[in-house]
């Protein structure tokens, strides 16, 4: 009768979730106070410092979750994006190509297009292909700033010169944990308040259709590989703006930020969180530097423990520890009734 | 010339690393993360024993200490996890990477090791006006006999057929009553073999260390994934198109030479995105 008509991504959202899109003001504002006081409750600079790092890592989790939750792909490769938006704003200090401000925005937006082109090549494969691939990519960039000593001084690494001021902030604020963890935890309330607007918009609804079945998308008439790109692309850009946290943060950046074991470890979050709520990777995340703060201080064993909790988590709680707590308040809730 | 052999060299070992994947792969439909990981614990296990047997000994005891734990593994997680998404296997067989590396840093500790080639392999062969050591020779022809092997084992026994239908398609080949379960066990453990073996094999070619597992199975992801994860050919082919571009890299744009084996890639995918020789999806 009609011919399928393709409506534009993030098109209007439906009535129902409009309300309840109601409800993400108060979260956001309320979690923004939160992170406002905790710098004044928590003295202890070491402290500090642990949650301040626990958040960049969650920046990038929640860019790995996001991924995981509307493609239903693991990717192996996101600190390819978070390192190479710290090596843009590196290299940029190193050769003082623009303006810092600038070159922030190009380290968000260039890991964003460079993973919406290679994502219109290989969210085609099969997901575990789509792994493999993520993780060959990532690493090859890693090697490139590994051996090309002459651009980035490879294993030493770069130390990352900054101006005084940025955004009309003196760079300080940066650097110092008690103000650097505001900043950061502003951005990741960003981020997920954000993510979860997209993940209920139309858009988001159909990259979740072509996750459960793409040749159904397909026949209904949705392209099935663009929604998928922009989602890979959307999420590289996440994992692209803990890299440039960490860069201003560190002043310092190693091919450690990109690094496999990085990837590891964003996914690894995002898995033991769950990433069926947007929020799930960064509590990952900050469960996962906790973790390590706490089992650094009595075992050795540190890589043995978080493998087993992983597996462990990934086939007993395929939804993470925020799907665990999801299922606890609804038993709560059915016992109050 | 002599960089053309160093070509076959290097894509003699890529072939060695990745065969074991693609053998599970095809029977299975998972990806073994941990492969890199068993690979490595190969090269440890057989570095002990060839301190008190020699090499040889340890050759064949690391490959079936290998195949054990490969048969271990498919009863205990690749059968369990068999109705679940294949991701969920890679995740499993990832944080099983961290375990054994964890297990190989408390057990060898975290220092370099190196291993010595076998005596009778530690010379040189004169070739091309130059000489060249013996034992990257021993890789080449190592190599070609586990591939002649392979192909010979897939193609007159009556496991070779099931291996070879169930990576056509598992769920015919399931259908027509062959009990994949049944001959899995078999075919992961000669697949985790192959990687105790072919760990053996490049040791005196690497530095041992806990995190080498984790490098090689990217090299290893590359190369099956060019060669179309199913096809026993199309991974042999894969690794000596690779191994030869990426050695010629190395002399000629060091700096690139690692991007070389992602450029094949991408070239074949382009082409045939189902990989040099795979069967479509």
């Amino acid at each position: 009768m009609t011919a399928p008509v393709n409506e534009p991504f993030l098109a209007v959202t439906p009535p129902a979730a409009r309300r309840s899109n109601l409800l993400l003001a108060p979260a956001m504002i309320a979690s923004l106070g939160l992170g406002i006081l905790a710098p004044a409750i928590v003295s202890s600079p070491l402290m500090l410092t642990l949650m301040t790092q626990a958040v960049i890592g969650a920046v990038l989790a929640t860019g790995v979750g996001f991924l995981m939750r509307q493609n239903g792909v693991a990717s192996f490769g996101h600190a390819a994006f978070f390192g190479l938006a710290a090596y843009i704003v590196a290299l940029n200090g190193k050769f003082g190509l623009m303006p810092t401000e600038a070159a922030i925005l190009l380290a968000v937006v260039l890991p964003a297009i460079l993973a919406f082109v290679a994502g219109l090549g290989i969210v085609r494969l099969p997901a575990l292909a789509f792994s493999m691939l993520t993780l060959a990519v990532a690493q090859a960039l890693h090697e490139i700033f590994l051996r090309w000593r002459e651009l980035a001084s490879g294993d030493d690494g770069m130390a990352v010169r900054l101006p005084s001021t940025l955004f009309g902030l003196d760079v300080a604020v940066f650097q110092r944990p008690a103000s650097m963890f505001v900043v950061c935890w502003s951005v990741l309330v960003l981020i997920i308040g954000v993510l979860w607007l997209i993940a209920r918009s139309h858009f988001g609804l159909l990259t979740i259709a072509i996750r459960e079945n793409e040749e159904r998308a397909r026949y209904i008439g949705h392209e099935t590989v663009l929604p998928r790109a922009l989602t890979y692309s959307l999420s590289a850009a996440v994992a692209a703006l803990g890299g440039v946290l960490f860069v201003l943060y560190n002043a310092f950046v190693t091919p450690e930020t990109l690094d496999w074991s990085l990837s590891g470890e964003g996914l690894i979050m995002a898995v033991i969180g769950g990433a069926r709520v947007i929020w799930g990777p960064a509590l990952g995340a900050i469960i996962f530097f906790i973790f390590k703060d706490a089992a650094g201080d009595f075992t050795e064993h540190w890589q043995a423990i978080i493998g087993m909790t992983f597996i462990l988590v990934t086939v007993w709680a395929p939804n993470g520890v925020s799907g665990l707590l999801f299922h606890l308040v609804s038993k709560l809730k059915a016992r109050a009734r | 010339m002599i960089q053309v052999i160093n070509g076959l060299v290097y894509g003699s070992f890529l072939y060695l690393s990745s065969v074991g994947l693609v053998l599970i792969f095809g029977l299975r439909r998972v990806t073994n993360f941990a492969h890199g990981g068993l690979f490595m614990l190969g090269a440890y296990v057989s570095f002990t024993v060839a301190a008190y047997l020699g090499f040889w000994a340890g050759l064949v005891v690391s490959a079936a200490a290998l195949a054990l734990l490969g048969a271990l593994l498919d009863r205990f997680v690749f059968r369990p996890l068999a109705q679940e998404d294949p991701i969920v296997t890679l995740l499993v067989t990832f944080g099983l990477l961290f375990v054994i590396e964890d297990v190989v840093r408390t057990v060898w500790g975290k220092n370099f090791l190196t291993v010595p080639p076998p005596s009778i392999l530690s010379g040189v062969v004169p070739m091309f006006g130059t000489t060249f050591p013996a034992y990257r020779l021993f890789v080449i022809v190592a190599a070609l006999i586990i591939a002649a092997g392979l192909a010979v084992w897939l193609r007159s026994s009556r496991i070779g057929l099931y291996v070879r239908a169930s990576s056509v398609d598992p769920v015919t080949t399931g259908m027509q009553g062959v009990d994949t379960d049944g001959v899995s066990a078999l075919v992961v453990a000669i697949g985790t073999g192959l990687a105790g073996l072919s760990g053996t094999i490049a040791s005196p070619l690497l530095a041992l260390s806990p995190s080498m597992g984790g490098y090689i199975i990217i090299d290893c992801f590359v190369v099956v994934v060019t060669g179309g994860l199913t096809s026993f050919t199309g991974v042999f082919i894969a690794a000596m198109l690779i191994g030869q571009v990426h050695n010629l890299g190395i002399v000629f744009v060091p700096e690139l030479a690692s991007m070389m084996p992602l450029a094949i890639m991408a070239l074949v995918l382009t082409v045939r995105p189902q990989g040099l020789a795979g069967a479509g999806k």
